[in-house]
């Protein structure tokens, strides 16, 4: 009864260490397993500029909202990113009202995140 | 108890007739059948002088029946809506068929007046809005978190039915989650383990109560644990917070919680106010 999330990947073109990462669903504490092992799988491929987009994401809960900072810090050390757009105002809601909204690279557009990636 | 006024009134095709046994001392329901033109407006008055003075307050007007409507009965529904109105009541429509529930909204009643879809809906609606009723959903589950994504969405569900915002069904569902998983984290495991979950929601809030069994030794833990939430301090989280966003969460989220650990388990209860 795990709760549905996919995760579908996109190359940036001209930017071989960066991938667009499309989230679908619910990230809840049933598969932040799931996706924590997805996305430290791209930044052991070398993909350490990640941007997650979120169009599609309906729900996080903190444990989702723990392994995005994970994420967040784990790719800064890598010398790369954890960006995320197009957030639904609920979900920006539970991020601001804990205070990640400040620890998190967040953008309205994916135009932007793929600009501030350089 | 069924009144009719001595017997239902006919009046050129005309047919009301008073129910006083669905709902409560203070609902009539008055069902009107046939042609309500300008001649039945007597017989409509003295229905609604009865319905006054047996002091009823809450009137659906069954309109299932009804092949047609003056604009001058529609006036004198209003005159009887503002009078029940002013005595905590109010005076509302159900059963429209298609070309009536047109024909009031051309005439802009569906601005004074509410439509229901039938006098059951009527009725809850008055339970509701009136006499402040609750809805009460208990679930009680093995402690998995696989499970706990279905109950948070049950609540969420709950709430949207009864009329709360997409934003206020969405904070109802965070908090249940983050109750839940906390329960089911921090309590005793596995099958023959229940979490209970129980939510009461009515027009201005809902109150949600989760219950868990708990390993005795890990009690003074697990108070020290919550303390900095339940304590006043702690809403805000850094990059390498383990512990505490969830009960920082329910926290902002909600506008009351009280949390209570003894050896026997813990039960969190929340209060949320409706907002939107």
């Amino acid at each position: 009864m795990e709760t549905q999330i996919q995760l579908a990947c996109e190359e940036i073109a001209g930017k071989s260490d960066a991938r667009i990462v499309r989230f679908k669903g619910d990230l809840d504490a049933t598969n932040v397993d799931f996706v924590t092992e997805q996305i430290t799988n791209y930044f052991g491929d070398g993909l350490v500029k990640i941007i997650a987009d979120f169009k599609q994401l309906r729900y996080v809960n903190s444990t989702g909202l723990g392994v995005l900072l994970h994420f967040n810090k784990s790719a800064k050390e890598k010398g790369g990113c954890f960006k995320i757009v197009n957030l639904n105002e609920n979900v920006y809601e539970i991020i601001e009202i804990i205070g990640a909204a400040s620890l998190l690279d967040i953008y309205d557009e994916l135009s932007e995140a793929i600009a501030a990636l350089d | 108890m069924r009144i009719r006024t001595g017997q239902a009134m006919k009046n050129n095709a005309l047919t009301m007739e008073i129910s006083s046994h669905e709902g409560g001392a203070e609902i009539a329901v008055l069902r009107i059948a046939g042609a309500l033109d300008f001649s039945g407006i007597a017989m409509l008055s003295n229905f609604f002088d009865k319905i006054t003075a047996e002091n009823r307050s809450y009137v659906v007007v069954d309109l299932a029946g009804i092949e047609a409507i003056c604009s001058a009965a529609l006036g004198e529904f209003m005159g009887y809506r503002k009078r029940f109105v002013e005595r905590g009541g109010s005076l509302v429509f159900a059963g429209l068929s298609g070309n009536i529930r047109s024909k009031l909204t051309l005439l802009g009643a569906n601005k004074i007046f509410s439509f229901y879809q039938d006098v059951r809906g009527a009725i809850n609606a008055y339970k509701w809005d009136y006499k402040k009723q609750s809805k009460s959903l208990t679930v009680a589950f093995p402690a998995s978190l696989k499970l706990v994504p279905p109950v948070r969405q049950l609540a969420a569900r709950l709430a949207r039915q009864k009329g709360y915002s997409v934003k206020d069904a969405f904070r109802i569902e965070t908090i249940v989650d983050e109750v839940c998983n906390n329960a089911v984290e921090h309590g005793l495991h596995g099958q023959e383990n229940l979490v209970e979950m129980r939510v009461a929601i009515d027009k201005e809030k809902v109150d949600i109560s989760v219950s868990n069994r708990s390993d005795p030794g890990k009690v003074a833990a697990l108070k020290e644990l919550i303390k900095p939430v339940t304590q006043g301090g702690g809403t805000h989280v850094g990059h390498n917070d383990k512990r505490g966003r969830g009960l920082a969460l329910i926290r902002m989220l909600s506008n009351d919680m009280d949390v209570n650990i003894t050896e026997h388990g813990t039960s969190v209860h929340v209060i949320k106010l409706r907002e939107e």
